[in-house]
């Protein structure tokens, strides 16, 4: 057996296990977490598009889920549109948005695309907590909105019981992850890395280390609202607090951080290991020790950090190489090749 | 109250023109901060101001140790990096663990001082009332803008200091220990939190996440300012506080919010080193 065979065996496992687990799982409340789960993976993916290739921080990705929350959700109640057309155009308008504060943060360095990105975000949650109407768009204030589960179907992105929406979710997961395997393969994902890592020398080659990384950072917020959307479609009920709120850009920057930026698996990774211990203590502890999720995660995150800056995936990216090597009988005389990631 | 938020982003201003980073953590040091000055009121009785002679101390070595045990490796590991994102991330963590470690000790409630000398107090100044504590609050600004001014400028400290920030290498081959002249800032720069925590407590509700609130209006307002300027920070903390203050006569009192991000979006377009920034490299 091949080292390569190997890979394509454990990936079609996962994947079978995956797409059969509702099967198996009747529980709803396990659906549910699975479902966050995969959705955070998701968010944490599409997030590692800029924050790990482009080396930068975006700390405001919540104001691309709200924009994509928001509007499929105001043009579906308010419009009659279906929210997947919805979707798209929540997509773009995140887009156009990151551009907008990619703009002028990717030519300075460092804290200060991160400063404008939680500024960003907080504005807009600001103003959404302060508008009723924004044109003809009624965009409710604080209170959101709660979405009637009439009209249940395919074409109304709603359904009954959980299992569409953990196969939807899946789907886009996958997608995202098929999407970040192909940028990372190409032209734009070596000039992203090479503008992270050493922006004076990529710049010195002709790279437009600023262009690649809008394009990033747009790809990044689309992927983000569409997202949103599923979000919207999913709980019924979005408010600024919820879909716009700081915490939440921290939660999907600190998952994919601790996973680890830059790498494929990294930010799924982190979620597989984040999201149930947020969950769990939350069920378990919730009443009696409020926040200590966030001080797990915050302790996670410095000791990550400190002793890992490149994130979980590395340890076992090498430890899952040295099963391999183990399973197929390599000696490891440097010609093994460690392609998987 | 503006400038209060001055006080809290001229810590912030001190460690970025030293470190280089942002300190995310730095509105839950402000917290703390409050905390300490908080107990220390309730136990020994004293005037809340002079809870300063115990709050200071307190909070420089808690920054001192802060940046030693839990930025310093990642600034070892890092030694080229110029801006380490990595340190920003820290600090956000350091957040998370200080506002929720709280939270999980003192519970969420809303903490006030109780009989309180300066509680509502208020003086008249022609046709103006100025609160007394608010007051005090600018005065403290001013004093410890002046000191830091004078302790960077003066002292064989704060020379090393300014050193260290405008090339940490060659500062290093002079013979300066970067690493201690870090601790010293990040002291210095939790310090002056501990004092805006001080000016605050007598007139403002102590919580857990009370951090957040300064921690975002002190990023803006060192931007405005202009990243590293003491002064910037300062009047930066003024503007803001006076938009707040004055924008609520036109408008509701969140469109002022509203505003303030836009100002802040409006000068990251127009003039991203600030008012008073330096025009170099960031």
């Amino acid at each position: 057996m091949t080292r390569q065979n190997i890979n394509r065996f454990a990936l079609t496992l996962v994947g079978v296990v995956a797409f059969g687990l509702p099967l198996v799982l009747r529980s709803p409340t396990y659906l549910h977490i699975l479902i966050l789960l995969y959705l955070y993976a998701y968010f944490t993916t599409s997030w590692n598009l800029v924050g790990g290739f482009a080396g930068v921080l975006p700390l405001g990705h919540a104001a691309f889920v709200g924009i994509g929350a928001y509007t499929s959700t105001i043009l579906s109640l308010q419009y009659g549109v279906s929210p997947w057309l919805g979707m798209i155009v929540g997509g773009i308008l995140a887009a156009i948005a990151g551009v907008l504060i990619g703009l002028p943060t990717f030519k300075m360095r460092g804290a200060y695309f991160a400063l404008a990105t939680i500024a960003f975000s907080e504005g807009i949650r600001v103003m959404v907590e302060n508008i009723d109407y924004l044109g003809p768009f009624k965009l409710n204030g604080p209170s959101g909105f709660q979405i009637p589960p009439k009209n249940i179907g395919l074409v109304n992105y709603m359904f009954i019981g959980k299992e569409p929406y953990y196969y939807i979710v899946l789907v886009m997961l996958i997608g995202v992850l098929a999407f970040t395997y192909f940028i990372s393969r190409s032209k734009l994902g070596y000039y992203l890395n090479a503008g992270g890592e050493e922006p004076e020398a990529a710049m010195a080659l002709g790279i437009n280390v600023a262009r690649a990384k809008l394009i990033a950072m747009a790809m990044s917020s689309f992927l983000t609202a569409l997202a949103g959307t599923f979000y919207a479609q999913f709980t019924l009920y979005i408010h600024p607090k919820s879909v716009i709120s700081l915490d939440l850009s921290f939660e999907i920057a600190f998952i994919a951080l601790i996973g680890g930026r830059g790498s494929i698996a990294g930010p799924v990774l982190g979620a597989l290991l984040l999201r149930p211990v947020s969950d769990f203590s939350r069920i378990y502890f919730g009443a009696t020790l409020p926040g200590l999720h966030l001080i797990i995660f915050g302790t996670v995150l410095v000791l990550v950090m400190i002793y890992q800056p490149r994130g979980l995936q590395e340890p076992l990216t090498r430890a899952y190489n040295r099963l391999l090597d183990k399973i197929i009988g390599q000696t490891a005389q440097g010609k093994v090749r460690h392609e998987y990631s | 109250m503006g400038s209060i938020y001055g006080l809290t982003a001229l810590g912030l201003t001190i460690i970025f023109g030293v470190l280089k980073v942002i300190n995310f953590a730095h509105g839950s040091l402000l917290m703390v901060g409050m905390y300490v000055a908080y107990w220390a009121i309730v136990f020994t009785g004293l005037h809340p101001y002079i809870s300063l002679i115990i709050v200071v101390p307190v909070m420089y070595f808690f920054g001192f140790y802060l940046q030693d045990i839990v930025i310093k490796p990642i600034f070892k590991a890092e030694k080229d990096v110029r801006e380490p994102i990595t340190v920003i991330i820290v600090t956000t963590g350091v957040w998370y663990i200080l506002d929720n470690l709280t939270l999980l000790i003192f519970g969420p409630q809303y903490r006030g001082i109780q009989d309180n000398p300066l509680r509502g107090k208020m003086i008249e100044f022609g046709e103006m009332m100025i609160s007394v504590p608010k007051l005090w609050g600018f005065v403290a600004a001013v004093i410890t803008a002046a000191a830091v001014y004078w302790f960077f400028q003066k002292t064989r400290m704060g020379r090393a200091i300014r050193a260290t920030s405008l090339d940490r290498e060659a500062a290093s081959l002079m013979g300066i220990n970067q690493f201690k002249v870090y601790n010293v800032a990040f002291g210095i720069g939790t310090a002056t939190a501990g004092i805006a925590a001080v000016t605050l407590v007598p007139f403002y509700n102590i919580f857990p996440t009370v951090g957040v609130l300064f921690d975002i209006k002190g990023f803006i307002i060192v931007v405005l300012g202009g990243l590293g300027s003491i002064g910037g920070a300062i009047l930066g903390g003024i503007i803001i506080g006076l938009i707040e203050s004055i924008g609520p006569q036109f408008m509701t009192a969140t469109w002022t919010e509203a505003i303030v991000y836009g100002l802040f979006l409006l000068v990251l377009f127009v003039k991203p080193s600030g008012l008073f920034g330096v025009k170099y490299d960031w």
